[in-house]
C-alpha cells in the first residue's frame, strides 16, 4: 500500500495535520499488531502440524527406549533432539538387515520394494490405459459416447472402503488373491483419472490434431506424438496421485495379501511395528521409512498436488 | 444398354465386408482405446456389487462354498436382530456428525488465514497439507504413541503445564473423541486447500463493492466470501461425510473397535465379520446395506446441489 507523506507548508491548519499524522500512526500500529498475530498463528500451525514429525524423526535416532522416555518429561527441546547419542541401529533393525530382527519378522526393505514395485506397475498401466480412455472421450467420434461417459463417472460414486468385501470375492474367484497381482490388477485403470485427463485433453487445441491428420498420422500416432507431449504436466499430476494412492493404500492389501512375503509397506508396519512394541526407536524409524518417500515427493512437487486438489474441488 | 450397366454385368460388385467399411473400422479402433478401462470398471467396480448382492441371498463360506438359498434372512437379521450393527451405525453417525462440522469450520478459518499472499504463507500451506499425503497408518501409530498414558508426548505436555495425566484411547469416554481429533488433524489440510483455491477464484470486485458500501471485514466474510464459496463448501461437506462413513484405519490400528464397542464403526464391523469370523455372506449383506445408505445420501446431496444451481 502506498503511504502518502503529509506536505507541511501548504496552508493546512495545524489541527488537520495532527489528525492525519494520528491516523497514519494508528494504521502503522494496526499493521504491527497484524504482523504479530500472523506470526503467532504461523507458530501455532507449525507446532500443531509439524511437532509429531519432528518427534518421530528425532527419536528414530535415539540409542534406546529409555533415552526416549527419560527425556520426555518435562517437555523441552531435549524431548525432540537426540542430544545424548545418535545411532542408526533402529534403521538397521527395521530394515531387517541383521539376523536378530529378521528372526522377529522385521523386513522393511522387502516391504518397501513391494510397495515401489506395485506403485510402478500401477503408474505405468494407469498412464497407458487411462490416457487411451481419456483420449477416446476427449477426441474420438463414437455413437452414444455420453452413455459410456456416464458408465465411467457413475463408478466414482461407489465408496471404495465399503466394497472391499465384494471386491475380495471377485478377485478371489479370478484366482489372484495372495499374489503380487492382487495389489495391481484392480487399480490398472481409475475413473477419477480418466475424468481428470479427459478434462485436460479437452483444453488442447484441436488444430494440432488436424495438422497431424493432414500429415497422415493415425489415431495412435496422434495420441503419442501430439496429445501426450502437450500434456506432460497433467500426466505427471496423475502419476503422483496414483503413487500417493498405492503407497498409502491399506485396507485392500491387508485383506488381499495374507502372505508376509508380499506385504506392502503400510500393512507391514501395521503388523510389525505397532504402538504396543516396547522398542520405540525401531517403531519410529519404521514410520520414517514408510512416510519419508511420499513426504519428500510432495515437498518437491507441491504445485501438482495442490492443482489436483483444487481441480477435484472445483469440479464438485 | 448403357455402359455402366454393361460394366456391372461383367464385374458384379464383390460384397463389401463389414470390416472393410471405413466407418465401422474406425469405430472398432476407437472402441479399442476405451475397452481396457471399461473392462476394469466392469470387473472391479460393478461386478463386485452384483456378486455381493447374490452372495447375500445364500449361505456362503470360503471352505464350503454356496450352501443353499436363504432369501432375505441376512437382511432381516441385520435390521431386527443385530444390536452390534445398530450400535456401529450409531457410532459411525456420531463420528461423522462430530468430525465434519468441526473440520469444515476449522478449515474455513485456516483458509481465510492462508489465502493471503504474504511471505511464508506457501510454507504454511505445505505444512498444513503434509498430514494429508502421509499414510493414515503412520499417523495412527504415531498418535497412538503420543497419546500413551505413561510415556506419551501429549500427557508429558499436560503434566508440564500442570494438568493431570489422562487416558485417551483406552478410556470409554475419550476413545472416540481421540479418534475424531486424529482424523481431523489428518484431513483438515485437504479441505483448506480446496477452500483456498475457491477463495482465489472470487473476483476482487465484490470486495471492493462491499468496502464502498461500508462493510467491515466480518460483514465482507459473511456477505461475500461465504455465499461465493457455497459450491466449494458443499463439496467439502459431502466429501467429508462420505469419507467419515468409511473410516477404518485408525480404528483398526488403535482401538480394534473397543473399549466396549465405543469405536466400533460400521466398516470395521464389516471387516471383523468377513475376515475374522469368516461370515462372508453376512458381511456381503452388510456391505450392500451400507452401500445403499451411502448412495441414497449422495443422490440427495446431488439433488440439493443441482437445485441450488438453478436458483
Amino acid at each position: 500500500m502506498t503511504r502518502y507523506s503529509i506536505p507541511q507548508d501548504v496552508g493546512l491548519s495545524a489541527e488537520v495535520i495532527k489528525q492525519a499524522q494520528q491516523a497514519q500512526r494508528k494504521k502503522a500500529i494496526v499493521n504491527i499488531v497484524n504482523l504479530f498475530f500472523t506470526f503467532i498463528i504461523y507458530i501455532i500451525i507449525t507446532i500443531v502440524f509439524v511437532t509429531p514429525f519432528i518427534y518421530l524423526l528425532g527419536n528414530s535416532f535415539r540409542v534406546n527406549s529409555q533415552s526416549i522416555w527419560g527425556n520426555l518429561f518435562p517437555v523441552s527441546w531435549k524431548s525432540f533432539i537426540p542430544y545424548d547419542g545418535v545411532t542408526l541401529k533402529n534403521y538397521i533393525q527395521a530394515l531387517g538387515l541383521d539376523v536378530v530382527s529378521q528372526g522377529f519378522g522385521m523386513n522393511m526393505s522387502r516391504a518397501l520394494w513391494i510397495s515401489l514395485a506395485s506403485a510402478t506397475c500401477v503408474i505405468i498401466s494407469s498412464l497407458v490405459f487411462n490416457t487411451c480412455a481419456a483420449y477416446f472421450f476427449a477426441r474420438l467420434k463414437f455413437p452414444r459416447k455420453n452413455i459410456l461417459l456416464v458408465y465411467v463417472l457413475a463408478t466414482m460414486m461407489i465408496p471404495q472402503q465399503v466394497v472391499i468385501v465384494p471386491l475380495f470375492l471377485v478377485v478371489r474367484s479370478l484366482g489372484i488373491i495372495n499374489t503380487f497381482w492382487a495389489l495391481v490388477v484392480p487399480w490398472y485403470s481409475s475413473p477419477f483419472i480418466v475424468f481428470l485427463l479427459t478434462q485436460y485433453f479437452a483444453t488442447l487445441p484441436y488444430e494440432l490434431d488436424e495438422a497431424a491428420i493432414m500429415d497422415g498420422a493415425n489415431l495412435l500416432q496422434i495420441l503419442y506424438m501430439v496429445v501426450v507431449p502437450n500434456s506432460l504436466p497433467g500426466l505427471l499430476t496423475v502419476s503422483l496421485l496414483e503413487f500417493q494412492f498405492i503407497w498409502n493404500e491399506f485396507y485392500w492389501p491387508l485383506v488381499a495379501v495374507t502372505n508376509r512375503e508380499l506385504q506392502p509397506v503400510q500393512v507391514h508396519i501395521a503388523a510389525q511395528f505397532t504402538e504396543r512394541d516396547p522398542q520405540w526407536g525401531r517403531v519410529f524409524s519404521a514410520m520414517v521409512l514408510a512416510s519419508a518417500p511420499i513426504i519428500i515427493i510432495f515437498m518437491m512437487a507441491q504445485k501438482y498436488f495442490f492443482q489436483s486438489t483444487a481441480i477435484s474441488g472445483i469440479k464438485g | 444398354m448403357k455402359i455402366s450397366q454393361a460394366i456391372t454385368r461383367v464385374n458384379p460388385p464383390t460384397p463389401i465386408r463389414w470390416w472393410q467399411k471405413y466407418r465401422n473400422r474406425n469405430l472398432v479402433i476407437a472402441f479399442l482405446f476405451v475397452f481396457p478401462a471399461l473392462l476394469n470398471f466392469l470387473l472391479f467396480r460393478y461386478l463386485p456389487i452384483i456378486w455381493a448382492a447374490r452372495t447375500s441371498f445364500y449361505r456362503y463360506s470360503f471352505f464350503r462354498g454356496f450352501e443353499g438359498f436363504v432369501g432375505l434372512d441376512h437382511y432381516i437379521k441385520i435390521f431386527t436382530n443385530d444390536p452390534e450393527f445398530i450400535n456401529s451405525l450409531k457410532v459411525t453417525l456420531i463420528f461423522a456428525l462430530t468430525k465434519v462440522p468441526i473440520q469444515v469450520v476449522l478449515a474455513l478459518a485456516l483458509a481465510v488465514f492462508a489465502v493471503r499472499n504474504i511471505p511464508g504463507m506457501g510454507a504454511m500451506r505445505a505444512i498444513i497439507f503434509i498430514p494429508v499425503v502421509t499414510s493414515f497408518i503412520v499417523v495412527s501409530i504415531v498418535w497412538g504413541m503420543m497419546l500413551n498414558k505413561d510415556v506419551g508426548l501429549v500427557n508429558a505436555i499436560l503434566q508440564t503445564v500442570g494438568l493431570p495425566r489422562m487416558e485417551f484411547l483406552s478410556s470409554k469416554a475419550n476413545a472416540l473423541p481421540s479418534i475424531i481429533m486424529i482424523s481431523i488433524w489428518k484431513d483438515v489440510g485437504y479441505s483448506v486447500i480446496v477452500l483456498v483455491a475457491a477463495m482465489k477464484g472470487i473476483s476482487e470486485v465484490y470486495y471492493e463493492v462491499a468496502m464502498v458500501l461500508g462493510a467491515n471485514a466480518w460483514q465482507q466474510f459473511i456477505n461475500v466470501t461465504i455465499p461465493m464459496l457455497r459450491r466449494a463448501l458443499m463439496f467439502v461437506v459431502v466429501m467429508g461425510t462420505l469419507s467419515a462413513f468409511q473410516v477404518f484405519i485408525p480404528i483398526y490400528q488403535l482401538t480394534r473397535g473397543g473399549p466396549r464397542d465405543t469405536t466400533n464403526v460400521i466398516v470395521y464391523y464389516i471387516y471383523k465379520k468377513a475376515f475374522q469370523f469368516g461370515e462372508m455372506d453376512y458381511a456381503a449383506a452388510l456391505s450392500i446395506v451400507l452401500l445403499a445408505i451411502m448412495l441414497i445420501f449422495s443422490l440427495v446431496q446431488m439433488r440439493i446441489m443441482r437445485s441450488e444451481e438453478f436458483e
